[in-house]
């Protein structure tokens, strides 16, 4: 099993250098240069040559590149270009944002996917309960994750008033509580304060979460599907186990395997679900700080976000493949 | 004794063979009838949503850019006329999410096209060939792989600018690694006929056996998936709209509506909602098709 952990680590590695030439070269395919992009036509020469040489874009393209490769791995992406901050203090405080995010939605749609998946599975004769959780599921597939959060907010916000129309909430002040000890001292302000993050988190994670909840319970169906044909449940049936033994001990265990495997791919799909969460949420996060760099045209702020969204889901991946050597014993015999 | 006459045999209900056929074949035709009525249904969506954006101009009430400085936000069915209501300029929604039909139906074709003409000649070759050029390409597929459909759009898009074409192109790259991906799995599985063979032995080239044995024996499969990723380019064609990386304004497309309308969600909330319905039924259409065309084709495909 080290043998294939090992062999796994060394197969990201050049993954991780090839996404991050990838995002480097596309920001530089760009026609005409940042500068020009981000000053305007008006700039004088002065002001362009000074610009240039502070996102040093005047030295070679392969010093540049270099340069890039060994400060993002070292989580150094220089200065936002029109604020005065750090990109990864930036992308300090943004993290645990789109974190929660992720982490709520994530919940949902397995509390909602993974049941709807696996009932009409067993029940697919019962074409009642297949085929409705079957179709509910496309329907859900099929609706823009920004679509639905609107008729959330629509609902919700402006119709019956019951949680706020934008914003996280405050983050920053429950982690800097839970980090110098002040939770046991104010302890009622804390929990105002996570109380608020809440509330500003349900419907967000409940539109995303919703939405990622239709691939979950179609993977789960098919996982099902594929388990309940295999032999060793003919087995278990026929040495005349009751029904629901089959299903809890025999089919569902076997089934997680293929499950946990998606949920390295079902991660990606998630993150990209935040950049259009946030961003209809107006919710802070590394996806609406992503799009509003983009917008703004600060090109340090958008390449330090699109690396660490490549970083994370290159990381989960790695960590879904070795838990499944985990998992699986069979892995270690390969 | 013919068969037909054997009779309650350990106490199986008394049937006749051709009878058990003739039941037999009624199921099975009952079977595939239900199997068909989802592609129906997502054709006949399909289909619609075609004629909608070849006759635009024709069956819009009216023009997607006249401005009408009376009819300012209002509500669905505005002076009798405009039955989707009217936006910020005073547009008749229902005219711009008609025209937008074509951004939305053109960008899905186009990139799907552009994906698969790069793509699959790139996963053919490396599941007909192997060896280095496969694990050439397959490591390049896995890199892109790395980031999802969404966000390797958007960053193509951002280096080229937001235009028709830029977004054709994006999404079309975006969506070649998982061409590759298919074509290499298609092509590993049809390299081991007999036919693939026979081609060798009678001195047929790597290309000419490529492009005359692989790929025809492949493209069947292929289109059916191609189906269901013009939903997804559909899908990452309204969320680059949205996010205002994609046609500019303008022109009309349901992502940059709804994209518009969201300013006006306290006061007129039905801008947002037909446009992302509008959406939704779209990416419902090719889901439906190509979901029901891939099980009827090969169900193992599921995963795919």
């Amino acid at each position: 099993m080290l043998q294939y952990i090992v062999r796994r680590l060394l197969i990201a590695i050049p993954m991780l250098l090839g996404a991050m030439s990838i995002v480097f070269f596309a920001m530089r395919i760009l026609p005409g240069d940042p500068c020009l992009a981000m000053m305007g036509d008006e700039a004088t020469r002065a002001a362009l040559q000074d610009c240039i040489r502070q996102l040093g874009l005047d030295r070679p393209l392969l010093v540049q590149y270099l340069d890039y490769l060994w400060k993002s791995l070292q989580l150094d992406f220089g200065r936002s270009l029109l604020f005065n901050y750090t990109v990864s203090s930036y992308i300090l405080r943004m993290f645990p944002h789109t974190l929660l995010l992720v982490i709520a939605s994530t919940i949902i749609a397995l509390c909602i996917g993974l049941p709807t998946g696996i009932i009409s599975a067993l029940n697919r004769r019962n074409p009642l309960i297949d085929y409705t959780s079957r179709i509910v599921a496309l329907i859900g597939l099929s609706m823009p994750v920004f679509w639905f959060g609107i008729l959330l907010l629509i609902a919700f916000s402006l119709y019956w008033d019951l949680f706020p129309l934008i914003g996280g909430g405050d983050l920053s002040t429950v982690l800097e509580m839970l980090g110098n000890g002040e939770v046991f001292e104010y302890p009622e302000d804390f929990f105002a304060a996570v109380l608020d993050v809440l509330h500003h988190l349900v419907l967000p994670a409940f539109a995303l979460g919703i939405t990622l909840a239709a691939t979950v319970s179609r993977l789960s169906r098919s996982a099902m599907l594929e388990v309940i044909s295999q032999d060793y449940i003919r087995t278990a049936r026929s040495k005349g186990l009751p029904e629901r033994v089959v299903i809890y001990k025999h089919a569902l265990r076997n089934m997680m395997i293929p499950l946990l495997t998606i949920i390295g791919l079902f991660v990606a799909i998630a993150l990209t679900g935040t950049v259009l969460t946030e961003t209809v949420f107006s919710r802070p996060g590394l996806g609406k700080m992503l799009v509003d760099a983009i917008g703004a045209r600060d090109y340090p702020l958008a390449q330090g976000a699109i690396t660490v969204f490549t970083m994370t889901i290159i990381v989960v991946n790695l960590i879904v493949d070795v838990l499944y050597a985990v998992f699986d014993p069979r892995i270690t015999y390969r | 004794m013919a068969l037909t006459e054997k009779k309650a045999v350990q106490g199986f209900p008394a049937v006749g063979i051709a009878q058990l056929e003739e039941r037999w074949r009624r199921s099975l035709r009952g079977r595939n009838r239900r199997k068909y009525i989802p592609i129906a249904i997502g054709m006949l969506m399909v289909l619609t949503m075609v004629v909608v954006a070849l006759l635009a101009p024709y069956i819009a009430p009216f023009s997607p850019s006249a401005q009408y400085a009376d009819y300012v936000l209002k509500a669905p069915g505005a002076g009798g006329k405009h039955l989707l209501g009217t936006d910020e300029y005073g547009r008749d929604l229902l005219s711009r999410i008609i025209w937008g039909t074509r951004v939305s139906l053109q960008v899905g074709l186009a990139s799907v096209c552009v994906g698969f003409v790069l793509g699959v000649p790139l996963g053919i070759m490396a599941g007909f060939l192997r060896g280095s050029t496969e694990a050439m390409i397959m490591r390049f597929t896995d890199m892109m792989l790395a980031f999802p459909t969404l966000l390797l759009a958007l960053i193509i898009v951002t280096a080229l600018g937001g235009s028709l074409i830029n977004e054709i192109l994006a999404i079309g790259v975006a969506l070649m690694p998982n061409f590759i991906r298919l074509a290499r799995s298609l092509a590993l599985t049809i390299r081991e006929n007999d036919y693939i063979m026979a081609a060798r032995a009678i001195g047929g080239s790597h290309l000419r056996i490529m492009l005359r044995h692989v790929f025809p024996n492949a493209v069947s499969t292929l289109v059916v998936i191609a189906t269901l990723y013009i939903a997804t380019a559909i899908r990452t064609e309204a969320g680059l709209s949205f996010l205002g990386l994609g046609v500019p304004p303008p022109t009309p497309s349901w992502g940059n509506i709804l994209s518009e309308g969201r300013q006006y969600i306290k006061c007129c909330p039905w801008l947002t909602t037909f446009s992302g319905f509008a959406i939704m039924l779209a990416v419902l259409a090719f889901n439906l098709m190509g979901d029901a065309l891939r099980d009827l084709l090969d169900p193992r495909l599921r995963g795919e």
